[in-house]
């Protein structure tokens, strides 16, 4: 839907902070692309070097890291007009994905360790 | 560490093909239902409802950026008890049973043809061509539980529970390239069906059932809006504050 939607939250200094419904979903959408890109690669990275079950997960956790380090920089003095919370860089959809990565994990292994 | 070998030709012939396959009927998916689904013209008076409710909600909402003159002159044009435009209107009932309109008949038969039968029938097709291969192994160890949902149509118990079978694969990249469609095909697209209910909820709000309902709790929800003005010293805070 097109139509901007404000939404109002009070801070703990008494100020008043409007914010756009549509943009913020823009930029969560933003995020989720991010995330979905940056899954596929590693997951194809880790599948390809051969890393199994708990070196696989930590290298996706690393790699969900290195991203968030990433964002923060690029963004260290602006990124309160994106996002309330720079933790919301790191913990945005990272189950999602989590299963994506999964599976590209599973399907670059099987096509270079496993035959 | 692999302590069974698997043959290559699987490999090209089962293995690959099952991605490919359920990452492009995804994509054929997408492109179909936008073929045959058909945007429902709305009537022109749905429209001016829907409109005037969102006027009324806005003014409910940001009110208090206008100045208490404005404000009132507006609460009074919609909430007025003899000329109010809330008031005023009348709408016919709508139609007690949605099931008996034909072209939201259409509608539901439509999603139904695209959501079931491919699953129905590719999924047979590919149970039935692709059944008894044992493709791939998980980089991860598992427990026992796990065996009945990785090796469906493959019944050995002394098989490690981390090698998949043909059929899971295929499940498994059914749920897993979600987020791939997303990327590939944009945030609204069709091969995803689990979106397709919380659109539907949300997008609630511009076909509007029962105008006259609608109408009422409007009417009730501005009545009890009281006016506060928000940019009472407006002057000082922009001044004080630097310009970047």
């Amino acid at each position: 839907m097109s139509e901007t939607k404000v939404r109002k939250s009070k801070e703990p200094s008494g100020e008043t902070i409007v914010l756009s419904d549509t943009a913020m979903r823009h930029n969560t959408s933003v995020l989720s692309f991010t995330r979905t890109t940056v899954s596929v690669l590693s997951g194809c990275s880790a599948g390809i070097l051969g890393l199994t079950s708990l070196y696989g997960f930590l290298f996706y956790f690393v790699t969900a890291l290195i991203l968030w380090a990433m964002l923060v920089v690029k963004n260290h003095n602006s990124w309160q007009k994106f996002l309330k919370s720079r933790f919301t860089f790191l913990t945005h959809s990272l189950l999602g994905g989590l299963f994506t990565y999964i599976l590209f994990w599973t399907f670059s292994y099987g096509m270079v360790h496993v035959y | 560490m692999v302590d069974l070998v698997l043959d290559r030709d699987i490999r090209i012939w089962v293995f690959l093909p099952i991605v490919l396959l359920t990452f492009l009927l995804g994509v054929v998916k997408h492109y179909v239902s936008i073929l045959i689904t058909t945007t429902r013209k709305p009537e022109l008076q749905q429209v001016y409802d829907s409109q005037a409710l969102i006027r009324v909600r806005y003014l409910r909402e940001n009110g208090k950026f206008l100045p208490l003159k404005s404000f009132l002159m507006r609460k009074h044009y919609f909430n007025d008890e003899d000329s109010g435009w809330l008031k005023t209107q009348n709408r016919p009932a709508p139609a007690s049973n949605p099931m008996q309109d034909p072209g939201m008949m259409t509608e539901m038969l439509k999603g139904n043809l695209i959501n079931v039968i491919p699953m129905i029938v590719i999924g047979g097709w590919i149970n039935w061509t692709f059944s008894g291969f044992l493709t791939t192994k998980v980089p991860f160890p598992l427990t026992l539980r796990f065996k009945p949902m990785l090796q469906r149509g493959i019944e050995l118990v002394s098989l490690d529970a981390s090698w998949v079978s043909s059929a899971s694969w295929y499940f498994l990249n059914l749920f897993g390239l979600r987020s791939i469609y997303a990327l590939v095909l944009g945030e609204d697209n069709a091969a995803d069906s689990t979106d397709a209910m919380q659109e539907q909820m949300t997008g609630a709000a511009m076909k509007i059932t029962d105008p006259k309902a609608a109408f009422k709790a409007e009417w009730e929800a501005l009545e009890v809006v009281e006016h506060k003005w928000m940019l009472a010293n407006v002057e000082e805070d922009l001044c004080s504050k630097p310009l970047f």
